[in-house]
């Protein structure tokens, strides 16, 4: 049974349908990308999921049970995190404040401080930094908070949008090395990037989105190697 | 020390004192309404024009709970616990007529323009005031004097009564369980949250509507004891009290920042030292002038009130 079903989705926001008719699925502890262009529809699908933007038609499952139309905090309580586009930290508390509340639906504070601690240790940065205020935080840093405060609910899927996007590449390598190593800590990723190339060698599988539907879907290598996703995606002349 | 003759009693520190002490206390009152408003700004966006009235309908209950128990005629203890039931009974009046106002009316709004909450909110305004003329009849009604006007101080050069002391200790008290609640609580947080990101909140886990409901409610319940403090210490009520006490109010919460909590507290007590001062040594029909005069010049110089946020954010 897949950890996440998504089936035949719609979703958009007014007369826009961001997405129309997308499935996928991921099984447990898998690294899936999503790639596409701006404005295919990756963001909206991820919201989508996390019932941020309403479902309109098709199905979210996870761990077999229906999720469609279910609001977002409980969603995340199932064991869904999203690190939405643009990192979305919270500007004006501080970095540990940022992090709590990243386990707002946990109720072990023991744990809770523990797993703070660890992401200090993946993030030394962040460690530094815990009573600034997050709007403060460099790009790079922001986004090592986003993903923190995402793991902070101890979920079995993360959804991951842009996380690379805007970060000087010494980040954006450290960043890919946490989410490749989420793999061995069970948790399944739907990595959603604009930079195709290191998306697909994380990945398992992956899916190419254009104008809200899904074009092409493959194991990543195949994508990685297919001349279509070469010449859009990857930049190959 | 001689007394000054009549035309430069206004001139002495006493009286320069007197006035303050008045400001004060009435800024005190004008803040515990201005964090109403602020709050309710702080996490929607939305100003909530009928916090003044809620709190006349506040007023209209403490009127007839005092009517019905008797209270006037009770000996001094037990009219101190009977203001504390005021308290209570008003608070958790007006918070939860303030959350179901939220719930039914501003949140089916919540993703329209944000001209439909406000044009609403004038609406609700205009309800309770309404409701407020059949509750207490159009003519103005005094409040009993339960607290006694008994001056703190020997000698008559200053006056600060027990009535004057219970607006400021209440306020302060309610003040700081407020800071404390925003600050340390997990409501409190998910509050901050909320009003910086909403989304973001939600994608944590957190239930925004009930924290939106939270807040409505302790706003409320803020006000609700705003509406006995007044009805105690005015001792005047009537169905148009609202609007006035309203817009003086929300003036601070501007004057200090919205959405800030300690922003309010300075933008009441600032309005209540001017207000003060203002008819004192000028005149009681110019206050509003001078009052309003000063808010416009405080915020040409800073639009975001006196300890509003400007900070500058990486994006």
């Amino acid at each position: 049974m897949p950890l996440l079903e998504v089936c035949d989705l719609e979703a958009g926001y007014g007369p826009i349908r961001a997405v129309q008719g997308v499935s996928l699925d991921v099984i447990e502890g898998e690294i899936v990308a999503i790639i596409g262009a701006n404005g295919a529809g990756k963001t909206t699908l991820l919201l989508a999921i996390s019932g941020v933007v309403a479902t309109r038609k098709g199905t979210v499952r996870f761990m077999g049970q229906s999720i469609t139309g279910m609001p977002s905090h409980e969603i995340v309580r199932l064991g869904i995190g999203h690190a939405p586009e643009g990192r979305r930290i919270f500007p004006r508390l501080s970095v540990r404040e940022n992090l709590e509340l990243g386990a707002f639906c946990r109720t072990d504070r023991g744990a809770i401080v523990r797993d703070i601690e660890e992401i200090c240790s993946l993030f030394p940065v962040l460690g530094q930094r815990m009573s600034q205020m997050g709007g403060t935080l460099s790009g790079g840093e922001q986004q090592m908070l986003a993903l923190g405060r995402a793991m902070l609910s101890r979920p079995k899927l993360l959804l991951l949008d842009e996380p690379s996007l805007g970060l000087a590449p010494i980040v954006v390598s450290k960043i890919f090395e946490v989410i490749a190593g989420f793999t061995a800590r069970g948790i399944a990723v739907v990595l959603v990037e604009q930079n195709a190339r290191a998306a697909l060698k994380l990945a398992s599988r992956g899916w190419v989105l254009e104008t809200g539907r899904v074009s092409l879907f493959a194991n990543a290598e195949t994508l990685a190697s297919d001349p279509r996703v070469r010449d859009a995606y990857l930049g190959d002349a | 020390m001689p007394a000054l003759p009549p035309h430069l009693a206004m001139i002495s520190l006493e009286f320069f004192l007197q006035q303050c002490l008045i400001g004060v206390t009435n800024g005190a009152l004008i803040a515990l309404v201005a964090m109403g408003y602020s709050m309710v700004y702080g996490i929607i966006g939305l100003i909530n024009f009928a916090h003044g009235d809620l709190i006349m309908l506040g007023a209209c209950l403490a009127l007839s709970l005092v009517g019905a128990s008797g209270l006037v005629d009770a000996g001094p203890t037990a009219t101190w616990w009977g203001v504390v039931l005021l308290l209570l009974a008003c608070g958790l009046f007006c918070g939860t007529l303030n959350m179901a106002v939220d719930r039914f009316i501003y949140k089916p709004l919540r993703n329209a323009s944000k001209l439909a909450p406000l044009v609403s909110a004038i609406g609700v305004s205009f309800i309770f005031m309404n409701v407020g003329l059949f509750w207490l009849g159009p003519a103005d009604r005094s409040f009993p004097e339960l607290v006694p006007p008994t001056n703190l101080f020997s000698g008559d050069t200053l006056q600060f009564t027990y009535q004057d002391l219970l607006v400021v200790v209440v306020v302060v008290l309610l003040m700081v369980a407020l800071s404390v609640l925003v600050r340390s609580t997990r409501l409190g947080r998910a509050m901050r949250a909320v009003s910086q990101d909403p989304t973001a909140a939600a994608l944590v886990g957190v239930d925004v509507d009930r924290v939106i409901a939270a807040t409505f409610f302790i706003g409320g319940a803020l006000g609700g004891a705003a509406s006995v403090i007044y009805s105690l210490y005015i001792k005047t009520i009537g169905f148009q009290m609202g609007f006035q006490n309203g817009l003086y109010a929300f003036t601070a919460a501007v004057l200090g920042g919205i959405g800030s909590i300690p922003g309010a507290v300075v933008g009441g007590l600032v309005i209540g030292l001017v207000r003060s001062l203002a008819s004192a040594y000028v005149g009681e029909r110019w206050t509003g002038a001078i009052v309003f005069a000063i808010l416009i010049v405080i915020l040409v110089f800073r639009p975001e009130g006196l300890l509003g946020r400007r900070t500058r954010e990486k994006v």
